[in-house]
């Protein structure tokens, strides 16, 4: 499933000197990314530097990705390898491993155990992700079936268009069609909760 | 068409592209579309979160972090140099590109102007290593290299071509070094400093004279009489 690469056209533009197309593939793996990290280094305010790190070294690493294997697991070690390296250093140098933790006690009175998985999101990005799961989920639940069912394979199953066609027996232009609305229609629902303010661009 | 059916017609193509089912012309306008629209960049955040939500609720991230994390990969990715790796043999076929003279590729270049570019890039090359060999000479090129090879020993320093020590045919048999070192000045202001070139070392005529001089009256002393020890530093010399 899933093959080849979807992200093998990026991939090849970036290749050719096409940064925009990095910046894309940002866009796409991000969050997956920084989940990863947050489950090695449970310190979130390493997470995004870690995340930054791990998507330089992709981009510089790029010409000798030859796609013997999918993008995002070549993405994943590089992640994998960034915050083991990213750990051994911290621990290597006791001065950030004090200035980390001196940092922390001057914001929480109670010194977190080191390793000990933390929550620092503050309590508005929690808010703003539930809010993001539960408009996604109501705005999937009201498309129509064949919306519903046309992105549901492609995102849960990751079904080529092809594989899609087949199974909904219709033409491939119509899933592509298809994938396109419930895209379309659950984003309307959800530009709301991902207001731009002046001046911000993705 | 209205800007309405444009946009879908491009947002339709960049939905392609985020599941991997564009062609090559599609996903290049697509790209190009995406760099310089802020809204179908705002869609491409959408569509991902909304699948990265479709299959797991823990992916459903704040926006706002998303933002600061593209943000701060984008300004370093300024910085950075711009990828560009060497097409398969398969896709240059397919896409056939051809190397400009600043080193950068252009993609389906199929037109004979990318062919003479190539080829006027070899010419201008060829024609500014021959212009370097033109202007250096070749004792220029030759000096570091022998110098380096260590054959350069003091004793073969004064050569037939080293400009001659022109010592005064008046000096006197019993001036010492000192005195001849004392008179050189004078020497010098009709022959001025020069640096000697034997194609094997470079060095102040004046230090020829010096030592042209000092072999002349090495074996006596001021008052003529032989000095053995000043004999054998000459000989220690010469041997050198």
């Amino acid at each position: 499933m899933n093959s080849p690469d979807a992200d093998a056209l990026l991939v090849d533009r970036v290749k050719q000197g096409d940064v925009k197309a990095f910046e894309m593939l940002v866009v796409k793996y991000q969050r997956r990314i920084e989940r990863l990290i947050g489950r090695m280094v449970r310190d979130v305010d390493l997470v995004p530097d870690i995340a930054q790190e791990t998507f330089i070294r992709a981009y510089r690493a790029l010409p000798q990705f030859r796609g013997e294997s999918a993008f995002y697991t070549w993405l994943y070690r590089i992640a994998v390898n960034t915050a083991k390296k990213t750990l051994m250093e911290l621990k290597r140098d006791p001065l950030v491993m004090e200035s980390a933790r001196a940092g922390r006690d001057e914001e929480d009175d109670n010194p977190r155990v080191e390793n000990e998985p933390s929550d620092a999101a503050s309590p508005d990005a929690v808010l703003a992700s539930k809010q993001i799961a539960a408009a996604v989920n109501f705005a999937v639940e009201a498309l129509s079936e064949e919306l519903r069912q046309a992105i549901t394979l492609r995102e849960i199953e990751g079904l080529s268009y092809e594989e899609i066609a087949e199974l909904m027996n219709c033409p491939i232009g119509t899933v592509r069609s298809r994938i396109f609305r419930a895209r379309e229609a659950i984003a309307a629902r959800l530009r709301p909760l991902l207001g731009t303010r002046e001046g911000e661009r993705w | 068409m209205t800007l309405g059916d444009l946009d879908d017609k491009a947002k339709a193509a960049l939905s392609a592209l985020a599941d991997g089912e564009a062609d090559v012309a599609g996903s290049a306008a697509a790209c190009a579309a995406w760099a310089r629209d802020d809204r179908l960049r705002a869609d491409w955040h959408a569509w991902h979160l909304i699948g990265d939500v479709l299959r797991s609720d823990d992916l459903a991230a704040d926006p706002r972090g998303d933002r600061r994390l593209c943000e701060a990969i984008r300004i370093r990715l300024q910085s950075e140099a711009v990828v560009l790796a060497p097409a398969d043999v398969d896709s240059a076929e397919a896409t056939p590109r051809a190397a400009t003279a600043d080193g950068s590729w252009r993609v389906g270049s199929r037109s004979g102007r990318g062919r003479w570019a190539a080829g006027g890039a070899v010419a201008a090359g060829l024609i500014l290593v021959a212009g370097t060999f033109a202007l250096l000479r070749p004792d220029d090129l030759a000096a570091p290299a022998l110098l380096a090879s260590g054959d350069a020993a003091p004793a073969r320093v004064a050569s037939r071509d080293a400009v001659p020590a022109p010592l005064s045919p008046t000096a006197e048999p019993s001036t010492t070094p000192a005195m001849a070192g004392a008179r050189s000045p004078g020497a010098e202001t009709a022959t001025p400093p020069a640096l000697v070139a034997d194609g094997k070392w470079i060095r102040d005529s004046r230090l020829d004279r010096y030592l042209e001089a000092h072999k002349q009256f090495a074996g006596t002393s001021a008052l003529g009489v032989p000095s053995a020890f000043l004999r054998s530093a000459t000989l220690d010399t010469a041997a050198r």
